[in-house]
């Protein structure tokens, strides 16, 4: 039997198989599809310091191969999360890591202080590039900001920290080099990229919020290449998440430079998926002869020439 | 916001829902751009009660790609008895619906559930049933049970059976969009048809027939209503000038079906009186009336 736990950092996980925030509610939801015994992490949806009412409906438009959405973190802040869902998802056979937005790092510093007394937590994520929400976005997209949020959460907050970080940036290099500077444990690469559909006949947009961020398979060429380029420029483990739906799609991020996956949109249409691909995965490393899966991680075969997307700047 | 506590905290939360293969048995056209689709999924089945839904899709595109919502139109059982699969009726408007209208018997989809609270256990002894368009199929299952000719569920379903009248208030664009009126009238509801053209019954909205029957011997002592939002609204407004407990079935945009996302909220009055957004897949579809905010 292969050997499916990672390392990220601090982070430890029995296997590289988690779901994405956003995309599993706060667990309780799913828990007639999805065995959470075999998951390698949940990530709960992203909780704010306040209560946010989220965007208006409609919050969701399915695209070619994708879905564009605009939820806009509606949460109803960390004190009732830690009151009335910590528990119940801290007492689930899963490491559970917590993921929060701040409009400031104070903000940030304040939600990863109150996280910071439940140490049942595995870790926690820090969601910078929410698309939905104005100010968000603009934490990873500048390396300072993004080091300066991460260095600040890492001085009051024990967790082991993962930055969830945006691809729509000129170089996503840069930023994920100033998480690793910061301090954080590992990124999450990606978040959802900017989009809006339109109505033409009526002339308006579909999603109430006009722009929302789009996942699903229709992006994973592009979390593919995030991963192989800061894969490449920066020591930092990476989790990468974007359009995955299969065991072939895992492998790729893992083969990619990945150490560990989130399973995101797919869990809205495929809702047991997650919790059978540890498994699927096990007998795909055994029947290729992998010790390990860290054995898979970061072994693509670039051409002699290095293709210029990956040089650091 | 989110109020949901524990799983129990929602009201649309099924801890015996399934994902399940589904395979055709039957698809047709029954009315105008409007199918019947009947699938063999027996565990499914076994658990679904009125009102409640469940997600479809194939598994082997991912254009269209999320599952689609579709209510309960009835159980079918097999030669032996036992509840077999689902029937439920779908109209052809896009992507997805298109698809399916294509798939033959004996083909496989994907699909979970059952899925949301269903309209609860009829009490009363005159019951009004309120259908805009395809939002008619809930209610084939709702008068098979308050009428006792189908029991729905697992064995905890403590199902009604003691209406003694069943209306159905039916609105459609035209005669060609009209669906399942012999059965409904084959176990003894009351039909008030009307039509946007006149071309079958009333002239008119079901608001007008609505209003008729209330102002009858036969008023209901409860509404439950399905249909476009503009009509759900008029049928609400009149349920509460009359004084009648009403409940409406929503069908909002889904992604998921069963609370994951958060795309499909409603605006829902609170207690305190202020108002919140609420996911319809696990805190309905089914509201109380005054409990929803129309834009």
């Amino acid at each position: 039997m292969a050997d499916l736990t990672v390392e990220l950092n601090r982070l430890k996980l029995r296997n590289p198989i988690l779901v994405a925030s956003g995309t599993f509610g706060y667990a309780k939801e799913a828990t007639a599809f999805v065995d959470f015994s075999q998951l390698g992490g949940i990530i709960p949806k992203t909780v704010t310091l306040l209560p946010r009412e989220g965007n208006p409906p409609p919050r969701t438009v399915e695209t070619s191969c994708g879905l564009l959405n605009s939820i806009g973190l509606d949460n109803d802040g960390i004190d009732t999360f830690i009151e009335k869902h910590v528990d119940y998802l801290t007492s689930l056979d899963c490491p559970i890591i917590a993921n929060v937005a701040g409009h400031n790092a104070e903000e940030f510093v304040v939600l990863a202080e109150k996280l910071n007394a439940f140490p049942q937590l595995a870790g926690v994520e820090l969601n910078m590039s929410c698309p939905n929400v104005s100010g968000g976005v603009d934490f990873a997209t500048n390396p300072d900001m993004t080091h300066a949020v991460i260095s600040a959460v890492r001085k009051k907050c024990k967790l082991p920290i993962i930055a969830k970080l945006t691809p729509n940036v000129t170089n996503i290099v840069e930023i994920a080099a100033a998480a690793a500077e910061g301090g954080a444990d590992a990124v999450t690469l990606i978040n959802t990229l900017m989009g809006v559909a339109i109505d033409w006949r009526r002339r308006k947009p579909i999603l109430g919020n006009v722009f929302g961020g789009l996942s699903g398979p229709a992006i994973k060429p592009v979390a593919l290449r995030i991963v192989c380029q800061v894969a490449k420029a920066v020591d930092v483990p990476i989790i990468g998440v974007g359009g995955i739906q299969n065991l072939n799609d895992v492998m790729e991020f893992l083969v990619a430079g990945a150490s560990a996956v989130q399973i995101g949109t797919a869990s809205f249409y495929s809702p047991g998926l997650a919790s059978r691909l540890p498994a699927e995965l096990s007998d795909l490393l055994d029947s290729e002869g992998a010790a390990s899966v860290s054995d898979i991680v970061c072994t693509l075969q670039y051409p002699e020439a290095t293709p210029v997307a990956c040089a650091a700047e | 916001m989110d109020a949901g506590c524990s799983p129990h905290d929602l009201a649309g939360f099924v801890p015996s829902a399934v994902e399940c293969h589904g395979q055709v048995v039957e698809n047709r056209c029954v009315a105008k751009d409007t199918w019947i689709m009947r699938l063999f999924c027996p565990e499914l089945a076994r658990e679904i009660t009125p009102g409640q839904f469940f997600m479809v899709r194939d598994p082997r595109v991912t254009d269209p790609m999320l599952g689609r919502p579709f209510a309960l139109l009835d159980v079918w059982k097999d030669a032996n008895g036992n509840v077999a699969g689902v029937d439920f009726g779908y109209v052809v408007v896009g992507k997805m619906t298109s698809l399916m209208a294509t798939w033959p018997v004996g083909d496989d989809c994907v699909l979970w559930g059952p899925l949301g609270n269903g309209f609860p256990v009829s009490d009363v002894d005159r019951l009004c049933l309120v259908a805009g368009g395809i939002g008619v199929t809930p209610f084939l299952a709702v008068t098979n049970e308050v009428l006792g000719a189908q029991k729905y569920g697992n064995s905890n379903r403590i199902g009604s059976s003691r209406a003694k009248s069943v209306s159905l208030c039916y609105g459609a664009r035209s005669e060609d969009y009209l669906m399942c009126v012999d059965r409904f009238r084959a176990i003894g509801v009351k039909i008030h048809i009307s039509t946007d053209d006149g071309s079958c019954g009333q002239k008119g909205f079901v608001t007008d027939t609505l209003r008729e029957l209330i102002s009858s011997d036969d008023c209901p002592q409860s509404i439950y209503c399905c249909g476009p939002e503009p009509m759900m609204q008029a049928v609400s407004e009149l349920a509460a000038e009359s004084h009648i407990p009403c409940w409406l079935s929503l069908e909002t945009p889904m992604a998921c079906g069963f609370g994951i996302c958060f795309s499909c909220v409603t605006r829902v009055r609170m207690d305190d009186g202020s108002t919140d957004y609420r996911r319809t897949c696990v805190e309905g579809p089914v509201f109380r009336a005054e409990k929803l905010c129309f834009s």
